[in-house]
Formats: structure tokens, sequence, C-alpha cells
């Protein structure tokens, strides 16, 4: 198996896809890299169809990125004939866009110079003569004219002084962003001057520790994975808010904005969702509370499986954990209780009617996107449960292992539809009113049907129902795919 | 306390005391402990200004990471003015945070703050009462501004209308301060000062 990721079956990177897994070369060409292969290939996609998740990333470790850094600076070297401190600041500053330095370079080099902050604005207080008996204007002391240092702008200060100063600044986790410590002067200290004047070896270690840190931030290619203590970074060549999956400690994420996938809502509405939610959390889990009273016979349910279909162990009544309405009206004719209907009057309303009703809509959606959170927690349960099943039904001869198998990979998908339905709700409470949301809450109602039908078939299913709980799978995949094909923005 | 900073303290010292801008009284530096850790200092309200005349005190206490962190400093002396807390002295002045650079002094942090004295900034505002009177009414800031620093720096210039509102308060039995800080914040209105205070 090549260290590629291979999510992307079926796409466009089809010259990958026909590696052989026993290509010997092909296992030396990307050493180093992690298998970013994950379980989800549960079953066969339709080669005409592109998925639209797919996403073509690597995983490379600290070395690897050096390097890679390393090629950008000596070329940018070279060519513009610059030395690598600066060539680092400038790349730093652009993203590592070669092209746009180049450019701006050929068309006024002083000038960009003068805006990466590595010249001053003015001109530089150049050939000061230390005399000897120099006084820094830090320290106010005299030193010897070999201690005093400075950069492009002109200030000098005493070593001792720089190396205090430099070693507070990285106590405050600065380290490419450092400036000059003259007045008003916004000069950056370049990557040499700083290690020349750092003496002790663990600060220079700290200094480049987060220079590297900052190169890979502002390297649009590259991202580090977020989990815990984890060194691997993640390179995507075409970056987008995709899923990008970290082979080592596992760790599922969003390569553009580094926090949970969140597909189809994108980056910034839910940073804002879940800002809104932190904010907002206490009013909200006080109101919705863990447990819900049976409609028919008012006996207190605790919700303990991930399907919102639920059948009241009492009375036996099916009804919709979201809406507490009739299972029956669910089903079959069209499933509506995704969609948050409005106040039509509400603009007629007093300020406090309205903040009511703004209240009452974050809390329609936060529900919602809570609800499907906590299913998808209880849905790892519902898995050992499946197990244990399993094993049940194998030792009493009731079919194989093999025959079985369906089951795990119908719990799989469920949480992968689920997952995406989680985050349909901050995309909906973000949607401008009108035909698009209107399509997007009818394709939402529809995901959310097949999600609950599978939810139910899963926990419930025996041998004989492998071929409709397959067809319920291919549904809910099918309106998971379409809902994401048709709503997230490149 | 860090040796550098002690250093630099000892010397800014010397330096404040021996610059014309002393001589001439615009500011001063005084020690407040042995330990150069606190100081004292002291402004001159700008001319053509309405603190013209008046002097303010300030806090200046100095952190152990001095000269690479800023000196912290705060109006002892009350003010009205968009830039400073009119209940606490706090003062917003970005080289007293951001940009702040080693290689500024004691006397620049003094000099920056009579200049801002000079020159209000009410769009980074760190009391919006006062900002918002700056900018919506500023005739009436001007008169407040200047009753203050009479009333608490020195100031030589009275306001009597404004005087007369706070003893008519005073009269009544509310704290002159009280009176004074209600007054100002709701125009010098004196049934809506009267409110306020009996609301707080």
């Amino acid at each position: 198996m090549s260290g590629i990721d291979m999510k992307s079956q079926g796409s466009d990177d089809s010259d990958y896809n026909n590696d052989t897994d026993d290509n010997m070369e092909d296992e030396d060409i990307y050493d180093g890299y992690y298998d970013a292969e994950i379980g989800d290939d549960e079953f066969e996609k339709p080669t005409e169809v592109k998925d639209p998740e797919a996403y073509d990333y690597r995983l490379l470790e600290v070395e690897d990125v050096e390097r890679l850094l390393n090629e950008k600076i000596e070329t940018l070297c070279t060519s513009l004939k610059l030395s690598p401190s600066l060539a680092k600041v400038l790349l730093y500053q652009h993203n590592w866009d070669t092209s746009t330095i180049q450019e701006k370079h050929t068309k006024d080099p002083n000038k960009l110079l003068i805006e990466a902050k590595v010249m001053p604005k003015t001109k530089p207080l150049r050939d000061m003569v230390i005399s000897r008996n120099f006084s820094c204007p830090v320290c106010m002391c005299l030193c010897p004219s070999e201690t005093v240092h400075g950069l492009a702008c002109g200030h000098r200060f005493c070593q001792p002084c720089w190396e205090q100063y430099f070693q507070m600044q990285l106590s405050q986790g600065l380290s490419s962003g450092i400036e000059c410590m003259g007045n008003e002067c916004h000069v950056l200290a370049t990557e040499d001057f700083v290690l020349d004047n750092l003496g002790k070896p663990e600060m220079r270690d700290k200094y480049s520790r987060f220079a590297f840190q900052d190169y890979v931030e502002s390297h649009l290619e590259l991202r580090f994975c977020p989990g815990p203590n984890c060194q691997v970074i993640v390179r995507a060549e075409n970056p987008k808010a995709k899923r990008v999956i970290c082979g080592k400690c596992k760790t599922s994420f969003c390569f553009k904005c580094g926090i949970e996938y969140h597909a189809p809502t994108d980056c910034s509405v839910i940073k804002k969702w879940l800002t809104k939610c932190a904010d907002d959390s206490e009013t909200a889990n006080y109101i919705s509370a863990h447990t819900k009273d049976c409609p028919k016979c008012h006996v207190c349910i605790e919700k303990n499986g991930g399907c919102n279909h639920l059948q009241c162990v009492k009375c036996k009544h099916d009804f919709c954990w979201m809406c507490l309405g009739d299972w029956k009206n669910h089903g079959s004719e069209y499933y509506e209780c995704s969609r948050y209907k409005e106040n039509p009057n509400i603009a007629n309303e007093s300020a406090h009617a309205q903040a009511r009703e703004a209240l009452k809509k974050y809390l329609f959606y936060f529900e919602r996107y809570e609800n499907h959170a906590k299913s998808l927690r209880l849905e790892e349960e519902t898995l050992d449960k499946i197990k244990t099943r399993i094993e049940e039904k194998v030792m009493n001869n009731t079919g194989t292992w093999i025959d079985w198998q369906y089951l795990l990979d119908a719990a799989d998908l469920l949480k992968k539809c689920r997952y995406t339905l989680q985050f349909t709700y901050p995309y909906a409470y973000y949607l401008e009113k009108g035909s698009r949301k209107t399509l997007f809450e009818y394709q939402q109602a529809q995901l959310e049907a097949e999600v609950e039908n599978l939810s139910w078939k899963v926990e419930r299913a025996e041998i004989t129902d492998r071929g409709d709980l397959e067809n319920q799978m291919d549904v809910a995949e099918k309106r998971r795919l379409t809902l994401v094909r048709d709503f997230v923005t490149e | 306390m860090a040796n550098i900073a002690v250093q630099r303290i000892k010397r800014e010292f010397k330096e404040v005391v021996k610059s014309e801008e002393v001589a001439e009284c615009h500011i001063q530096v005084e020690l407040v402990n042995d330990s150069f850790t606190e100081l004292k200092g002291q402004i001159a309200g700008p001319p053509d200004t309405p603190y013209e005349g008046a002097t303010f005190n300030l806090e200046i206490k100095i952190p152990e990471t001095y000269p690479f962190n800023p000196p912290k400093v705060k109006f002892l002396t009350a003010i009205w003015h968009p830039n400073i807390s009119s209940v606490t002295g706090a003062i917003c002045l970005d080289i007293l945070k951001d940009q702040w650079a080693a290689a500024m002094t004691l006397r620049t942090v003094l000099l920056s703050l009579q200049a801002l004295l000079a020159a209000a900034e009410p769009d980074d505002p760190q009391d919006a009462v006062v900002a918002k009177q700056y900018k919506e009414n500023h005739p009436i800031f001007l008169k407040t501004a200047r009753h203050w620093a009479n009333i608490y720096a020195g100031g030589t210039i009275r306001e009597d209308d404004y005087d007369n509102r706070v003893i008519q308060l005073k009269n009544m039995g509310f704290d002159p301060h009280k009176a004074r800080v209600a007054l100002s914040t709701h125009n010098w209105n004196v049934e809506r000062a009267m409110e306020h205070i009996l609301n707080y």
C-alpha cells in the first residue's frame, strides 16, 4: 500500500490508484509519510460520480517539511541574491508564495524590503560612528564598541540588552515578529541576527522551534495536526476546507481551519457558530435537558441510543425525539422536523419578543446540532452493542462472523452520515431565507429521515435484513453526497 | 528586581531631573520608595487646553522586566478626558501597551501623556462616556474638563454654573464627587443626574 492517502478513490487521481500495492519502488519514494488510509471505503462508490469529499493530501514529518522549506528558501536566495534570513522573512510574510515575491522584487526591490519591514521607511542612520564611550540607550551603560550591534535601521544597542530583549520576547511567544528596540521602529530582527545575539543554546533552540511553527502556519499548503502532542504536518497542494485524517493520532480535522471537519458549513460560519454556542451554552444546556417525556403515556425517557425514532418501552408509542410528534407522520410523508418555522409576524413584534424569537431560533438549531453530536457519542456505544450481539449470534450459530460484517459497515456509515447531518444545522442557522435555504432544508430533511431509518434498522437488524439494510445504507449515503455536493462551496 | 531595571531607573531619574522640561516645570518624577519599583510622576496641563494651569499626579510602577516591558502608569488625579478613565485613572495609550520600545524612557512617557492631554483620541477611548460627550457635545466636554481640572488639579479657570449645580445637589445631601460624576455624565442636566444617583 502506498503511503499516499487513498481516500479519494474513484476520483481524478487515478494515476495514483494505478500504482499496485506490490510496487516496491513506490514504497521507497514515499518513505517517511504516514499511511493516511482510513477505514471508510465501506462500499463501492459508482465510478462515474466524483466524491465531493475526496481530497489529496500527504502527511509529513518535521524533517520533510524542513527540507521542503529549505528548498524554497534556497531558490529565492539564488534568484534574488538575498541572505537566507531575509528570504525567510519574505517567504513568511508572503505565505511562501515565491512568484509574488519575485514579481514585487522586479517592480521595486526597495519597496519590497520596506514593506517586509526589514528595511526602515526613512533613510537609516548610516555609519553612525560608534565612539569608544557609546552609551546603550536601553541599559544606559557605556559599552565597548565590539558589543554594539544593530539592524538595517541603524539603531544600536549592546549585545546583553539584545539578548535579554530576545529572551523576553521568546517568553511571550514571539519569534518571527520581533522588532527593533528603537523608538517607533518596526524593523524586524532577522533570524541570523537573533541567533547571533542569543548565547544560550536552549534559547537558540527555542527560537528555531517557534520560527518553524510560524513558517508552517504561514504556509498555505501546510497545517500542523491539531492532535495533542502530534508532530505530524499535513500538506495539501490545493488548500481547501476538506477533511484530513492524521495517520499517527487519527485526529480528523478540516485542512483549512484546523478544527473538526464541518461540511457543509464553511470555516468562517462554523467559527461563528462555535463561539455562539460557547457563549450561550449555559442557557442552551439548561433548556435542552437530557430527558423527555413520552408524548402519549408521559413516562420519562432517557435517550440511550443514537436513533431519533423512539419507541416508548411502556406504551409502545412510536415518536420522534426531536419534535415529539408521531413517527408515522415522519417516515412516509415529508419529513420536516429539521426545518425551523419562523414566526411570520415577527417584524411587527416588540424588541423583547424579537429577542425571544431569536433565542428560540438559535435553540432550535442548537438543540438539533447538539442532539446529533450526542447521538454520535451514543453511536459508539451502539457499535459495542452490535459487536456483542454479533458475537452472541455467531455463538448461537445464527450466521457466521462474515455474514454479520455488513452491520459494522452500516454502523460506520451511519456515523459518517450523522456527522454531516450535525454540521448541516450551523449552516442552516446562518443561511439567508430564500429558495436556496428551502432547497437546503429539503435535502437536510431527506438526509435526516434516511439517517434515522438507518439508525433504527442498525439497532434491530437480523441476519435476514441484510438486503434491506444495505439498500438503506446506499440511500442514506446518496442523500449525504448530494447535499455535500450541492452546498459545499470550494 | 532585575539589575538592569534598577540601573535604568537610577539613570533615567537623573536624566529627568536634569532635563529642561523639569526646569520649565512641565514634568517631574519623584521616588516613592528606595527599591525603585514605584515612582510618582507629575505633568502640567498643556497650554490652550482645558487642562491649562492644572497639575496631574501619576502613579508609575516599574515592572521586573523593565525596560523590555512598559512601566504601568495611571492618573492619581481625577481627570475628564476620553482616553483616561474618570473612575480609575487608567490610561489608554499605545506606547504603554504594544507600541512600547525598550529605548523609550520615563521622560518620553511623561511627554507623551502631556501630548495626549493636548490631543485626545476619542475613537480609541478608555472612558466611553467622556468620548461620547467629546464627539457629540464638544463645548460641554471642554467646560466639564476645565471644571474637573479646576476642582481636582488646581486649574485656574472656574466654571461657575457647573459649581452651582454641584452645590445644588450637595445641599440636597448628595456626595459632591458623585454629584459631579452624575452631572458630567448627563451633560449637566440636574434632574437626570439625580435620577442617575438614586438609581445607582
